[in-house]
C-alpha cells in the first residue's frame, strides 16, 4: 500500500513536470514577432494587393466622393493630421513613422505606434467581445483578437467608429467593417496582408499588404501634435507639406 | 576612486541633513537596501485604476481622486488654498456640492519652497481662475501632462512591463521606461523626459531628466524648469494590490528643495478592457467662448 502510494506521488509528480513542460512549450511555441520595426515607403492611396481600385460599392462611391471634396474644401477635417487622434484601421498600417510590438503579458501582442501614440492590444486566443459592446463601445482601431497559425498571427478586429478613413484620401468604410490581418515575420521584415470586409462601402472583400523593416535600433520617440517630428525623408513617397 | 565618491556622497547627506533634514529624508530612503523580487506590474486583463470609489461617502479618499498624496516626512507637493477648497467631482459627487476648479495655497512649506518666478506664475494662475479663467488642468486640454503629472488621471493605467522597457498607457498617454541603461549623454527634451529604470529588490525605480519645460508639475500649473529631475519608485503592496508610487521632484531651477509625493493605483481585474485610445481632442472646442486653452493642434502636415 506504502509502496503503491509513494508510486502514485511519483506518478503525480511526473504529471506535473509533464504538464509543466506541456504549458512551457505552448508558450514558447508563440513566435517572437516583438520589436521594432519602420516603413521604407509610404503612399497616401492604399495600395489594394493585386492591383487596381478598391471595389466601392454605390454607397461607397457616394461616400468617397464626399470625404475627398470635404477634405479639398476643409469643410471635413482628418482629425488624425488635425488634432492627433488615432488614423484608424489599415491607415494607422500605412504610417511612415516606427512603431514597436511587445508580447507581454503572453496573451496579448501590444502594437505601440510612434504616431499620436497609439495602442493597439491584440488579446490572443480570446473571443471578440458581443456584438453589443462593439456597437456601443467602439474604437478608432477596433477591438482585436488573435491566433498563432504556425508562424502567423491571424488578427480579427472589429468595433470600429466611423471617425477615421482607410487612407489618406479618404477611402470610406462603415462600422460595420471587420479586417482579418495575417501577420508574419520573416528574417528582417514584418508583413501584414489585412482584409476588408465592409459589405456596406465594397462589393466584395479586398486586401492590401504592408512590410516593414525590423529596426531594433531604432528608439520610439515621443509624438505630440504640432511637435516637430523625426526626420522621414529616408522614407520613399513621403512628401514634406 | 568608488571609493572617494562614497565619502563625498556621505559627506554631502550629512551636509544635507545638518542643513535642511526635511529635504533629504525621502533621498535618504531611496539609499537604503531593499529586498523583495521586482514587482510584477503586468498581467493578463490587469490595470491600475487610480480610483475606486468607497461604498460609503469618504472626504479624505474623494480627495485623493486626482490628487497627489502627501509624502510621510519632507516637503510635499503643491495643495489647495484653505479659503478656497478644491472640490474635485469625486468629492462633488459623494458630498452632492459644487465642484470648483484649482487654487493653490501660497503660504504652506510647499508654496515657500518655490523660487520666487514659479511662486508668482502660480499667483497668476490662482488669479486667473478666481476670475473664472483657465481653471481646467492641461490634460483635460489634451496637453501631453509629463511627470509626475501623468499620474494624476484616476482612471485605469496599463502596464507592459517588458525584459527591456516597461511602457506605461493612460488615457491614451504613452511612457517608455527602458531598462538598466544609463541616460544619454544629451537627452532630446520631451514632454515625458527619458526615463531610465531599473529593479531595485522590490521596487521599480525610474530616473526621468530631459524634459522640454513645457508642462506643469501638477494640476495647479505649479512650473518647472529643463532642470527638472524625477526619481520614481513603483513598488506593490497590501499584498498586491495596491501599486505604490512614490516620487521625489527636483529642480535647482524652480524649486529650492527637492519635494515628494505619492500616487497610489488600485489593482482592478477586467479582461476586457483595452488602453484608452486618445480621443480627447475629438470633440473639446471652447464651446461656450469662456476662454479654455486650445487643443494641441498641428499648424501644418509633416507628410
Amino acid at each position: 500500500m506504502k509502496r503503491f502510494r509513494s508510486c502514485r506521488i511519483c506518478m503525480s509528480c511526473w504529471l506535473a513536470v509533464l504538464a509543466n513542460w506541456a504549458a512551457c512549450a505552448t508558450l514558447s511555441a508563440a513566435p517572437d514577432i516583438s520589436g521594432t520595426y519602420w516603413a521604407t515607403t509610404y503612399s497616401p492611396t492604399i495600395q489594394i494587393l493585386g492591383g487596381g481600385a478598391p471595389p466601392l460599392n454605390a454607397a461607397g462611391k457616394v461616400a468617397y466622393d464626399r470625404n475627398r471634396a470635404g477634405l479639398k474644401d476643409g469643410s471635413i477635417v482628418d482629425k488624425a493630421r488635425r488634432v492627433c487622434v488615432p488614423d484608424g484601421m489599415p491607415r494607422v498600417l500605412a504610417t511612415p513613422y516606427p512603431f514597436e510590438i511587445l508580447q507581454v503579458p503572453t496573451d496579448q501582442v501590444t502594437f505601440v505606434y510612434e504616431m499620436n501614440h497609439q495602442i493597439r492590444v491584440i488579446y490572443i486566443d480570446k473571443p471578440l467581445p458581443e456584438p453589443h459592446r462593439l456597437l456601443v463601445e467602439p474604437l478608432y482601431n477596433g477591438h482585436s483578437i488573435g491566433r498563432w497559425e504556425g508562424e502567423t498571427l491571424v488578427v480579427e478586429t472589429a468595433g470600429f467608429n466611423e471617425r477615421t478613413f482607410l487612407d489618406a484620401t479618404g477611402l470610406p468604410h462603415s462600422d460595420a467593417m471587420r479586417t482579418i490581418e495575417r501577420i508574419r515575420k520573416t528574417a528582417k521584415e514584418l508583413e501584414i496582408v489585412i482584409t476588408i470586409h465592409d459589405p456596406e462601402m465594397y462589393e466584395r472583400d479586398w486586401q492590401a499588404r504592408f512590410v516593414y523593416q525590423e529596426r531594433n535600433d531604432v528608439r520610439i520617440e515621443e509624438y505630440a501634435c504640432n511637435d516637430n517630428h523625426r526626420d522621414l525623408s529616408a522614407v520613399k513617397g513621403v512628401e514634406p507639406q | 576612486m568608488s571609493r572617494n565618491l562614497s565619502h563625498l556622497r556621505a559627506s554631502a547627506i550629512v551636509l544635507g541633513l545638518l542643513c535642511s533634514p526635511a529635504a533629504f529624508l525621502p533621498l535618504l530612503a531611496q539609499e537604503m537596501p531593499r529586498t523583495g523580487t521586482p514587482p510584477k506590474l503586468s498581467e493578463p486583463g490587469v490595470a491600475w485604476a487610480g480610483f475606486v470609489a468607497p461604498k460609503e461617502p469618504n472626504y479624505a479618499i474623494a480627495r485623493l481622486f486626482n490628487d497627489f498624496g502627501q509624502p510621510a516626512t519632507g516637503i510635499g507637493p503643491v495643495t489647495d488654498d484653505p479659503a478656497h477648497p478644491y472640490v474635485n467631482n469625486e468629492v462633488a459627487r459623494q458630498m452632492r456640492i459644487q465642484p470648483t476648479y484649482r487654487v493653490a495655497d501660497l503660504n504652506n512649506a510647499a508654496a515657500r519652497n518655490l523660487m520666487p518666478w514659479a511662486r508668482e506664475a502660480l499667483r497668476t494662475q490662482n488669479e486667473l481662475v478666481l476670475q473664472g479663467q483657465n481653471g481646467t488642468t492641461r490634460e483635460a486640454r489634451c496637453w501631453e501632462t509629463g511627470v509626475p503629472a501623468f499620474h494624476l488621471n484616476p482612471g485605469p493605467m496599463h502596464i507592459i512591463q517588458g525584459p527591456r522597457e516597461v511602457v506605461l498607457m493612460l488615457t491614451g498617454r504613452v511612457r517608455r521606461i527602458r531598462l538598466d541603461v544609463p541616460h544619454s549623454a544629451d537627452p532630446k527634451p520631451s514632454w515625458y523626459g527619458e526615463s531610465v529604470g531599473r529593479y531595485e529588490g522590490d521596487a521599480l525605480v525610474v530616473d526621468t531628466i530631459g524634459f522640454n519645460g513645457k508642462t506643469f508639475v501638477d494640476s495647479y500649473r505649479t512650473p518647472h524648469t529643463d532642470k527638472l529631475r524625477v526619481v520614481e519608485r513603483f513598488r506593490l503592496i497590501n499584498d498586491g494590490n495596491t501599486l505604490e508610487v512614490a516620487f521625489t521632484v527636483d529642480d535647482p531651477g524652480a524649486y529650492h528643495q527637492p519635494w515628494s509625493g505619492t500616487r497610489n493605483r488600485h489593482r482592478v481585474v477586467r479582461p476586457n478592457m483595452r488602453p484608452v485610445e486618445f480621443e480627447c481632442p475629438e470633440a473639446n472646442d471652447d464651446y461656450f467662448d469662456i476662454g479654455l486653452e486650445p487643443v494641441p493642434t498641428a499648424q501644418k502636415r509633416h507628410f
